[in-house]
């Protein structure tokens, strides 16, 4: 491994008149490109830790490094313009524009206006915000979804090399909350920022981080390693007690669904006759087909029995499709969506809707099997 | 299980377009009323010498003066502690101002700018400090208010940016907090220039003197006159300061 | 101190005076704000449904409580003459604002489930009223009247200058007679008083507030 990027080296810190330490003695390494996720119980300080790093909160005792340089009593107004920092609430500035709050930290660090300006604009598009839509909105016009984008947009505005989130899906509803961390994945493949990400739930952590430190009280590594390693070796009950029951149930959220090969269900997009669709129904192996719009994306389940027991139209047979997955969903989640489907299957569909293919339960549970027994093996 | 909630501080559109209607249409009734008693009732020549336009000018100029300065004095001793009292660290000092300052409200304004006399003696300055400390409480609360009510996720997340704490109190806090502090002020120019009707007392001049010549010298027009040109006067800064709360507000609230 | 002293001999051998003056500021006070809260409260009640009813009455009280003390005294002079009346009609007009607002905040306040209760429990809209929400109303409306006595205490001081009584006299004759002996003494008796008097009503309206106001809400 290079050199860490961010270094707690023995910070401690401790609050006068409580006894134990928020803090204790931490040492803490994050590397370049990496999501670090800080997961633990409440209160066992992952919130304090991360913010040490930006120096929200002063360290009682140790250093703390960015880049390789000391920067526990640099001025810390001017270390925050460096680091991204996205909260729970948001925080955005209700009496500016989204523009003017994403522009904050680069008029800070005196961009000159026309550079602002595109940067802006560039970051809305980032976050799948149309630009001439919400740059001069307020934020109160926005739902929590929207605004929490705003937020990383705001965070990433100067190019920070590293972007600090505490909770930031949080407070938003659980489908939201899906699609976001979604995007944020595809986001980070491409950015490739490095990233302290806090959570205490444990399910987002495994998704979200390339490492997960779990944290005990006095923000005290109990482990801190791979999803993969700490799934399959938990170093101590405290880990197990927090990882929960069902280790391979939680294992089944380090795959993607683009990890599995999608099942060959034929397509037949509208408008399409009768006879044809009958015709590819008698070809296909379980006798069902998706039927897509003239946008190619899906709307219902075909099956050759539903479509001889009615006269009635293509678009009205057979059942209609009301969810789908996209390829950065875990297959924890593809396996709930495929239980709710009444034929056991589930459409994958790419960022703008359009229909890629199915994720079917036998090729799962092949998934699994193959899995735990490479595990058991090792 | 509260049953009932505090007080709303946002007022509905009705209500802030009344704000800006009754005032002024107040203030011309007043008008028709001191009109009519300048024409239809006896003005003999006491009268008229009490009311001699220049004279009036003369204490309508001083009314002005004595109202905004006490109110500019007010302003830039209130704000300043307000800000002061509401940093990290000081909750029992503003607690403390609070309570006390609440319980000055309850001193008789006549009695504070008589004792100022006393030791001060006569003179507008005299009546500007006392006035000052008269209407010091509704802009210091408003500014511990105002600034108490901003929401503290937004002021952590502009400290997370790298806002210095001045940056964070000029841009963010004062930003967020003006439209409770200008309510204060209102509150505040109006007391002051009511009060100031009360400067004639100790040789401060104003339209209070008017009103006065009036009640010594039994003539009921100049009274009315006197009375109603000071209540105008409130009236207009009133309205003046309800069209400045309205204009200040940031946009996006 | 000297002062002190001073004050003291002042005080105890004005006994009379100063029990009168006391008596007629007291009687202002209790007075107005009896009547007061009264018509606040009913106008209140009445205009809580009506929307532009009731905005206006706000804005019509809180102009009153814009319009300068002074000229507010002497303004209906011409109507009432001098004395007790335009005082009185002065510092009523002035107390009307807080004791309404705060009944209609106050009433607004109340949680909508309790009301739907009641309602759904068959009493009527005015037995609601009555032993529904003006009971969780009432610390509401007590504060709004508390503001309103602290207001009128110090204002009534004004009196004196329209021939009204009050404890504005020892101020006013105290000013007339600076820097003689006594003087100082006397204004300072004026003020002092007041704040003493708004202490005691201070004092009085919590303890109404304790008796009157249910466990459950406190």
């Amino acid at each position: 491994m290079s050199e860490p990027l961010i270094r707690l080296e023995n910070v401690t810190k401790s609050y006068p008149g409580t006894e134990a330490p928020a803090v204790g003695n931490l040492t803490l390494d994050v590397y370049e490109g990496e999501v670090l996720v800080l997961v633990g119980p409440s209160g066992c300080g992952k919130s304090t830790t991360l913010r040490l790093i930006n120096r929200l909160i002063e360290p009682t005792n140790g250093r703390i490094f960015l880049k390789g340089e000391d920067v526990t009593d640099i001025d810390s107004s001017q270390l925050r313009r460096k680091i991204g920092y996205v909260i729970q609430q948001v925080g955005l500035f209700p009496h500016r524009t989204i523009a003017e709050n994403i522009a904050t930290v680069p008029k800070l660090l005196g961009w000159d206006k026309v550079a602002i300006a595109s940067r802006v604009d560039e970051m809305l598009d980032l976050v799948s915000m149309d630009p001439a839509v919400y740059r001069d909105r307020y934020p109160k016009e926005l739902s929590g979804g929207q605004a929490q984008r705003v937020g990383v947009a705001r965070a990433l505005a100067a190019d920070p090399d590293v972007l600090l989130m505490d909770e930031p899906f949080g407070a938003i509803d659980p489908i939201t909350r899906d699609r976001l961390q979604n995007e944020f994945l595809r986001l980070q493949q491409d950015l490739k920022k490095t990233i302290v990400f806090v959570t205490h739930d444990i399910d987002e952590a495994i998704k979200m981080g390339n490492r997960i430190a779990i944290l005990r009280e006095g923000s005290e590594i109990a482990q801190i390693d791979t999803p993969e390693v700490i799934l399959s070796d938990p170093a101590d009950e405290f880990v197990e007690n927090f990882l929960g029951s069902g280790a391979i149930l939680k294992g089944l959220t380090l795959k993607k669904v683009r990890d599995i090969d999608l099942h060959p269900i034929p397509a037949l997009e509208m408008p399409v006759m009768r006879d044809e669709a009958l015709r590819v129904l008698e070809e296909s192996p379980e006798k069902t087909a998706v039927l897509l719009d003239k946008d190619h994306r899906p709307l219902r389940w075909i099956s050759e029995a539903s479509l001889n027991r009615t006269s009635q139209p293509i678009e009205k047979s057979g059942k209609p499709i009301t969810i789908d997955l996209q390829p950065e969903d875990t297959l924890q989640d593809a396996l709930g969506v495929m239980l709710q489907s009444s034929v056991g299957m589930a459409v994958v569909v790419d960022r703008s809707g359009k229909y890629l293919g199915c994720c079917s339960i036998e090729s799962l549970a092949s998934l699994i099997i193959s899995d735990s027994g490479g595990a058991s093996s090792s | 299980m509260t049953v009932v909630s505090p007080p709303r501080v946002e007022r509905s559109s009705l209500a802030e377009r009344l704000d800006l209607i009754v005032a002024p249409i107040f203030a011309i009734i007043l008008a028709v009323i001191g009109g009519a008693v300048w024409l239809y009732s006896d003005i003999d020549d006491t009268t008229r010498a009490i009311l001699a336009p220049e004279k009036l000018q003369n204490q309508l100029v001083q009314t002005l003066v004595l109202g905004f300065a006490s109110s500019a004095l007010v302003i830039l001793i209130a704000i300043p502690i307000g800000i002061a009292v509401t940093r990290k660290g000081l909750p029992r000092l503003k607690n403390f101002l609070v309570d006390t300052l609440g319980l000055a409200q309850a001193l008789p304004a006549y009695g504070l700018i008589v004792l100022f006399f006393s030791w001060f003696g006569a003179g507008i300055g005299t009546v500007i400090v006392a006035l000052a400390t008269f209407s010091l409480l509704p802009v210091l609360r408003n500014t511990i208010v105002g600034l108490e009510q901003v929401d503290n996720a937004v002021i952590e997340a502009g400290r997370g940016m790298g806002y210095t704490k001045r940056q964070v109190l000029f841009e963010i806090e004062l930003p967020l907090a003006v439209p409770v502090i200008i309510a204060g002020i209102r509150t505040a120019i109006v007391i002051n220039i009511g009060m100031a009707a009360l400067a004639f007392l100790i040789g401060g001049g104003g339209l209070g003197e008017t009103i006065n010549s009036g009640l010594k010298l039994d003539r009921n027009p100049a009274i009315l006159i006197g009375a109603v040109l000071v209540a105008i006067l409130a009236l207009i800064f009133d309205f003046l300061s309800a069209v400045a709360q309205r204009y200040l507000k940031p946009k996006g609230m | 101190m000297d002062f002190l002293e001073r004050w003291w001999t002042f005080v105890s051998t004005r006994g009379d005076q100063i029990q009168s003056a006391l008596g007629e500021h007291t009687v202002y006070v209790v007075t107005v704000l009896g009547l007061a809260s009264v018509f606040s409260i009913s106008l209140g009640i009445a205009t809580r449904r009506n929307v532009l009813a009731r905005e206006l009455s706000l804005a019509v009280t809180s102009v009153f409580l814009t319009l300068p003390s002074l000229a507010l005294f002497t303004i209906f002079i011409p109507l009432v003459g001098l004395g007790f009346a335009p005082s009185f009609i002065a510092l009523f007009l002035y107390s009307l604002l807080p004791i309404l607002r705060n009944t209609i905040t106050g009433l607004d306040g109340i949680d909508q489930s309790v009301l739907e209760s009641a309602k759904g429990m068959g009493l009527t809209p005015r037995q609601v009223l009555v032993t529904v929400q003006l009971p969780l109303a009432w610390p509401v409306i007590l504060a709004g009247i508390r503001v309103s006595s602290m207001l009128i205490v110090g204002i009534a001081a004004i009196a004196t200058l329209v021939a009204g009584g009050g404890l504005g006299d020892f101020i006013k004759s105290g000013l007339a007679r600076l820097p003689l002996p006594n003087s100082l003494e006397s204004i300072w008796t004026g003020t002092i008083l007041c704040l003493l008097l708004a202490l005691v009503i201070d004092l009085i309206l919590q303890a109404l507030k304790r008796a009157t106001i249910s466990k459950g809400i406190r």
